[in-house]
Formats: C-alpha cells, structure tokens, sequence
C-alpha cells in the first residue's frame, strides 16, 4: 500500500531548492496600471480616492471611492467581459510579461484567483429586475460573466493553457490566500510556475454594503489616523509569479524576493467584526514567521491591513503588538490603503506585492493620510508623511476578511531565511457529514446517497429537515446555505483547527438580486447591513467556522459544477503539502430561483450542453480530511479511508489516463452517469468498476460533486469496495478522485 | 402615539429583523438592555434595527453616545421614536 503522498519530492529529485522566488509582478489600481508607477505614487503618498464616476453615489454616505480611471473593458470573444475580469487581465499579464513567461513552451504554469465579486457590476441592474420579474429570470448570456470563476475562465482562454486553475473566495484576504495556496502547489509540483493573485471591479452591492456598515469614510481614508472615520472602497487586481528561484534565474530573471511563510487562522468569532483582543492575527503571523523560523527580530515592515475603521485599526495595534513583544516599536508598519482604498478580494495581493517592492527596494511606504497618530495605535513604528529608506530583510503582508479569515504572508530576501523542508504527507477521511433531501447522513450512512430511489417530486415536503438540530440561538445570522454546510460539517465531527472549504457555484445571486432591487427602490440608507455579509460567496464557509468555532482557513471555491470536488482537491493540496493538518470540505448550495431558471441554463447554452430539467434542490455534503488518523480513531485500522491521487485536467481522458488502477475491486462515483463517462472509462483499468451516481433522491444542484465524494468514502467504509474514483465534470474541467481503503 | 403599542411594535420587529427565531416578542422586558447582556445584540444588530426603525418611522437614530441612548432598551427606543418625529432626525446622521 502506498502511502506516499503523489508527487512530492519530485521538485528535490530534480535537484531544485524548497525556496519559492517571486519572479514577476503585475498591479492595477487608482493609482495606475505599471508597476513601477503605481510603486513611486504609492511611496509619495498619492491619494487615489475620488468622487465616484462608475455609478451615483446619492444618498450614501461617502462619495469616494479609489476607481482605475478610464478603463477599458473589452467586449470581444463571445462572451461577456466584467471590469473584474479587464483588471485581473492587465495585472496577470504584466506578472506573466515580467517573469517572462508569456511565450512559454513546456511551463506547467497554474493559476489562482482570489476575488469577492466577479462580475456583479454587469449584472445588477438585471439581478435586481429578475428579483422583481419572475418572467425575467431565464437564460441570459448576460449572466456568463456573474461567477466568480468567470474570471479565472477569460485568464485561461486569454493567457492560458494553465497547467492547473483555481479560484477562491475568503472575502478581503482573497488574495493573499491565492499567494498560500500557489506556494502549495509548487510544494507538491504540481505546476512549474503559478500566477497568484486577486481581482475585483467597483460595484454597487460592495460600495453599499460597507456603506451600511457605517464603515466608510465621509472623506479621505487615513488609516491610524486619531480622525479617521472607515475606508474607501477601491478596485483593482494584483498577481505575482511564483516557482522555484532555480528556474526563474535560468530564463534571466532575477527574484524580487522569497515568499518564505504563510498563516491563515479564522477568528470563529463574528461574520464582520474582529475580535478586538488581536489575538488571531498575532497568532497568524506567529504561525507565517514559524514555517520560515523567522522571528520577530528579523522583520523590518509590516503592510498593515490597516482599512481606517476604528475598530480594525486598533485591533490590529494590538495583534502586532501580541505578535512583536518588544520589537514592536522597531518595526516599520503602515497601511497603503490610504493610498489605493479597500480592494477587497484583490487587496491582499496588491499590498502583497508592495510588501515584495518594499524588500526589493528598501524603501517603506507612508500610510496615505496618517497626519495625526491615533493614541490608541501609538504603539506603532508608523510611517508618516515621506516614505523611510531602510534595508528590508523580511517583511510582513496582513490581510483579514469577513467571517474572520486571517492572513499573513512572510516575505525575505532571497536566502535569507534557511529553508524549510515539511514532511511529505497522506491525507485520510476522518468524518463524513451530508445535509440533503435524505436527512443529516454521518459517516459510513452517507453510502445511503447511492442508493437509487425515486427522484422527489415537485412540491414534496424536504423529508426531515437536516439542520433542525443547529442551536437557533447561535445559528440566528446562518441563511439557508450556512445552515445546510454548518449541519454537514457538524455530522462530519469538525473540530479545532480545521479548515473549512466549500464549493459554491454561484454564491447566492438571490439574495445579491433582493439587496440590490431594495437599494435600487429605497436608496442606499434602506440597504439592510446584516445581509450585506452573506452576500459574499464565502458566507457559508465563514459562517460554519463562526458557528462550529472551526480556527483552520475558511474559504470558498468557486469552479461551476464542480465547486465541491475543487474545494476537496484544494483542501487536499494544503494538507498533503504541510500546510494545514486538518480541513472539513465538499459543496454547498442553498436555494436559488435565479440559479435554476437563468444562471445554470445560460452555462448550459454556452457550453452546448442540454439544459437540466430536473427541479433544483439543495444540501450540503463534506468530508473531513486529516493528516493522519486522530488518536481516537487510530486503533480502528479497518476504518480507514485514504485520498490517495487528486487530479484535474481539461478532459475526461486526460484525467481518468492519469489515474493509478483500482486496488482489487473498485467503484466509479459520479454526481450523474453520462455517456462521455462511460465511454471515458473503457479500455482503462476502470473498465470493469461498477458505475454508480448520487441518488436521484438528494435532487440535483450543483454541489453533487461533494455527495459523490461523501458517498464514495461512505460506500468503501461499508466495504466490500476498496477503490473509490470520483470523476467530476463541468465545462472545460475535469476533477478526479481515487480513494482507498487499506 | 400609544406607547405600549409601539413598544408592543418594536419588540415584534427586533425578533422579525434580528431573526430572533422561536423566541416570543412579549418575552421581552421592556427596560431590559437590547446590547451585550440582556437580549445579546451586536453592533451588526444596532445598525440592521436603525435601518428598520427608520424604515417603519422615518426616525434616525445617530450613531455614537446617542445612538447608545436609543438603544438601551425597547422602552428608550420607543421613547426616542415618540420625541423624534418623522423626518425630523439629523441629515448627516448616516
């Protein structure tokens, strides 16, 4: 039985080093589209906040907002272009230009995208007439540019092929969990180089969100300021390539540093406030300095998150402080938020970046309007009015989202830090969880989803209601989504520090459609703020973390069809590659007449697919993946799964073609059997597996690839099958699973 | 305006707007405080509540040390919704 987990060590055997070079940068913003540009304005101190001209701002509270001037939007190639996706195009391609890697041959270059929005400002106006009209809601090529993958999907067509694609969703640290995740990639060499990164375009359901969150400004942003009063909203994309120094060096192109270290930790605590003690971020940046064993001593900058609200920047005086001890007052820290606004799911990548240039350059940024030092956040070595020159040896890059999500991420100078080997890894099932149609399924009950019976009918009654057993209490800010993936994750015995990924197709485009028609009918002050926070793609995830007290990642996986199978892979890659130890992961999908009557029919149409006729329901189903059996369970050997290869391709022959034989007798799981399945599989190993699909009883959504998985695990428990092999699909991806039991 | 009516009003609106599920609007005392002990409301709750009572009674409520006298109870919200007439709140209180 091999244990091994696949691929790792084979970046060592070729004789490459661990370290992991950043090689080529690319960043729009207000303040420009050039890096070097934005770089020297961002060091004067420039402002990019200015009276909004993308949309009225009537009846808010701020005018401002940090807008990329006079961008141009394509319209070519078929489908519909978002101003997300104009950005991330002109950061990713500056990356890849810099890097010299936009004529490449035989490159596996991967792709990571971190963003909130996709392409919502396209959409509004027609999300809100199809809350309004039911008659509206129907197919529209319109709502091809709405996901959140969409973007990742016109970087491949434009940039591509990518070797491997991801996108990803934790709110404002979207992008620098897209810098952890592409790390981990090249860990376990799966690519040869990744762009990672985050993209977001102004929009109105952002704008008026943090509007009603009292968070904004009335004027300027001036983060630490005594006078500040929240942010400004901005825009903008930022990438950045990463692979190993060795092959950046061998095309001539020098490293502008070394991402040496990563933290991700969840606050469980609030789905928009930090918990004001600081003690997560401290305790992500304890963790990010940990990988590199760096300490406090060594670091000379941190790129603060630093948004302006009174709440956040004091909180994160305290979190350097917890995290720098003495050190505190040595340690250059300032926000460049005052200088591009809040880019959201794109800020961490672009602060990311400026966090690289500061090391590169020696030269630190001032906090764009900081004039006057909140007493409450003197404590900081702020950087005030004119940039410091020092010399930059490692350097720090904070970045928190809604619902909690913590990141850090460490920078040095190449070679600085010594490097790090983590040990190779396996990755067990150690819980399985499914709320559906079929009830709360736990653990080896889940084989249950395999069991053909009847499709529901219209207008059945859910059979019994799996999230009945959520503390009302607690659970009173879940909507349905967060219920249905905090039930799933509570059956799967989710616990401690794990992670929590979830697959979610298209957010919830519903309650994005109602938000909208009422600020659209009432003006911005009738913006309900609580809804505002589910609003965002990773609701769910941040949700079940808060509600589960779950401190691991929490992030959202956006990729069609098969969301659920990429958030399994994606929690297998920080696993197996020495990140994490432990992630609940699968899919998610809540109710959505607008996903049903319009979104899904519109992808089928574009792909040439037929348009499902099956009623849409909904659940949620997840594994929970760990490094290694707990101690509880470790003497029960027979109850044991094993992840033993992920795989993701364009095509199903590409990805059943690299899968390893099954091991004595083995089952083909899939969300629906398909022709192209069945043919796929002949002539391969798998030829003589049984076939089985999610029962037509769990209904049809998007998220069945997470009941596939949950069932397959379930069906080796109950036995008599040893190899499991997943197969999902969903126009132009392909994801494989094998699991086994030993 | 009737008092207990309103008061009767706003405690039906916490429950319906902070989906307060399964628990009974009459349950709750009216001098009890809505935030951190008592009912246990957040920040995210004072800023939905405002947006709905503005919605039903064209009243702002201010943030800052205002706004927290508005918010002590249902009785100090109903108060406040009585002394503040419709519309009469302050321009730039969002």
């Amino acid at each position: 039985m091999d244990r091994r987990a696949p691929c790792r060590r084979r970046a060592e055997s070729r004789g490459l080093s661990l370290r992991v070079a950043v090689s080529g940068l690319g960043v729009i913003c207000a303040l420009g589209d050039t890096v070097d540009g934005v770089w020297q304005r961002v060091l004067r101190g420039d402002r990019g906040a200015t009276p909004a001209r993308l949309f009225s701002t009537e009846g808010q509270r701020s005018s401002l907002a940090a807008e990329v001037p006079d961008l141009v939007v394509p319209t070519e190639g078929g489908s519909p272009w978002s101003r997300t996706d104009a950005l991330a195009l002109s950061a990713a391609r500056q990356a890849l230009r810099a890097a010299k890697l936009e004529n490449r041959t035989g490159i596996r270059l991967g792709i990571v995208v971190g963003g909130t929005t996709g392409g919502m400002y396209e959409t509004e106006a027609l999300l809100a007439k199809m809350h309004a009209e039911p008659s509206a809601r129907v197919p529209n090529p319109a709502m091809l540019a709405h996901p959140l993958s969409a973007t990742s999907d016109r970087l491949a067509s434009v940039l591509g092929p990518f070797a491997r694609t991801r996108t990803l969703c934790s709110a404002c640290s979207s992008g620098a969990n897209a810098f952890a995740l592409g790390r981990a990639w090249l860990e376990l060499d799966l690519v040869d180089a990744v762009l990672v990164g985050g993209a977001d375009g102004l929009c109105r359901l952002t704008f008026t969100g943090f509007n009603a969150l009292g968070a904004m400004d009335v004027g300027q942003a001036r983060p630490f300021d005594a006078r500040r009063r929240g942010l400004n909203i901005g825009e903008g994309a930022g990438f950045a390539v990463l692979e190993r120094e060795e092959r950046a060096g061998a095309r001539g192109v020098p490293p502008l540093a070394e991402l040496v270290g990563a933290g991700i930790v969840s606050e469980a605590h609030h789905i928009t406030n930090p918990h004001e003690s600081g003690e997560y971020p401290a305790e992500a940046i304890a963790k990010a300095l940990k990988e590199a064993a760096l300490a406090p001593t060594d670091v000379d900058y941190v790129n603060a998150h630093g948004t302006g609200t009174t709440l956040n920047d004091v909180m994160e005086t305290a979190a350097l402080q917890k995290a720098f001890g003495e050190e505190t007052s040595r340690i250059y820290v300032s926000s460049t938020k005052g200088q591009i606004g809040h880019t959201l799911g794109a800020a961490g990548a672009i602060e990311a970046i400026f966090t690289v240039l500061a090391i590169r350059d020696g030269k630190v940024p001032p906090t764009g309007g900081l004039e006057q030092v909140d007493p409450a956040c003197s404590a900081l070595r702020h950087v005030v009015g004119a940039a410091a020159e020092t010399n930059v040896r490692v350097a720090l890059s904070n970045a928190f989202g809604f619902g909690g999500v913590d990141t850090v991420l460490a920078f040095a100078k190449l070679g600085y830090a010594a490097e790090q080997e983590r040990p190779a890894r396996a990755v067990w099932v150690t819980g399985i969880g499914s709320a559906s149609r079929m009830g709360g399924l736990q653990w080896d009950e889940n084989a249950r989803l395999l069991e053909p019976q009847p499709a529901p009918s219209a207008g059945d009654p859910e059979v019994e209601d799996p999230t009945a057993t959520l503390d009302l209490v607690r659970a009173r800010r879940l909507d349905r989504a967060a219920r249905l993936a905090a039930s799933a994750a509570q059956l799967a015995w989710s616990s401690g520090n794990d992670g929590i990924f979830l697959g979610t197709s298209y957010g919830d485009p519903d309650a994005s459609a109602a938000f909208l028609a009422r600020v659209f009918a009432k003006g911005p002050r009738m913006a309900p703020p609580a809804e505002f926070p589910n609003l965002v793609p990773s609701s769910p995830s941040g949700h079940a973390s808060i509600y589960l007290a779950l401190h691991g990642p929490a992030i959202a996986i956006a990729d069609l069809a098969t969301s659920g199978e990429a958030a399994i892979v994606t929690a297998w890659e920080l696993i197996a590659s020495g990140f994490i130890d432990a992630a609940t992961a699968g899919s998610v999908e809540g109710p959505s007449q607008i996903v049903e009557s319009s979104i899904a029919p519109s992808f089928s149409d574009a792909a040439g697919e037929k348009r499902s006729e099956a009623r849409r329901t909904t659940g949620a189903a997840v594994v929970r993946l760990t490094r290694e059996p707990p101690p509880e369970t470790a003497e029960l050997v027979e109850e044991r799964v094993i992840v033993q290869q992920v795989v993701q391709g364009a095509t199903l022959a590409e990805v059943v073609g690299a899968m390893a034989p099954p091991f004595v007798k083995g089952a083909v799981v899939v969300s629906e059997i398909t022709p192209a399945i069945r043919e796929a599989l002949q002539r391969t190993p798998w030829e003589k597996a049984q076939i089985l699909e999610v029962a037509p009883a769990v209904g049809r959504h998007e998220g069945l690839g997470g009941f596939a998985v949950a069932a397959a695990a379930g069906l080796l428990l109950k036995g008599g099958v040893f190899s499991a092999l997943i197969l999902g699909t969903s126009p132009g991806r392909v994801y494989g699973l094998r699991l086994e039991r030993p | 305006m009737d008092v207990a009516a309103l008061q009767n009003e706003l405690k039906s609106l916490i429950v319906k707007e902070l989906n307060l599920e399964g628990r009974d609007p009459s349950s709750i005392v009216d001098e009890a405080p809505l935030f951190g002990e008592g009912l246990g409301l957040d920040s995210l709750d004072a800023l939905q509540l405002a947006m709905s009572v503005e919605e039903r009674w064209n009243v702002r409520i201010p943030e800052g040390p205002e706004g927290r006298i508005a918010f002590a109870s249902v009785a100090a919200l109903a108060r406040w919704i009585v002394e503040h007439p419709a519309g009469d709140g302050p321009k730039a209180a969002g």
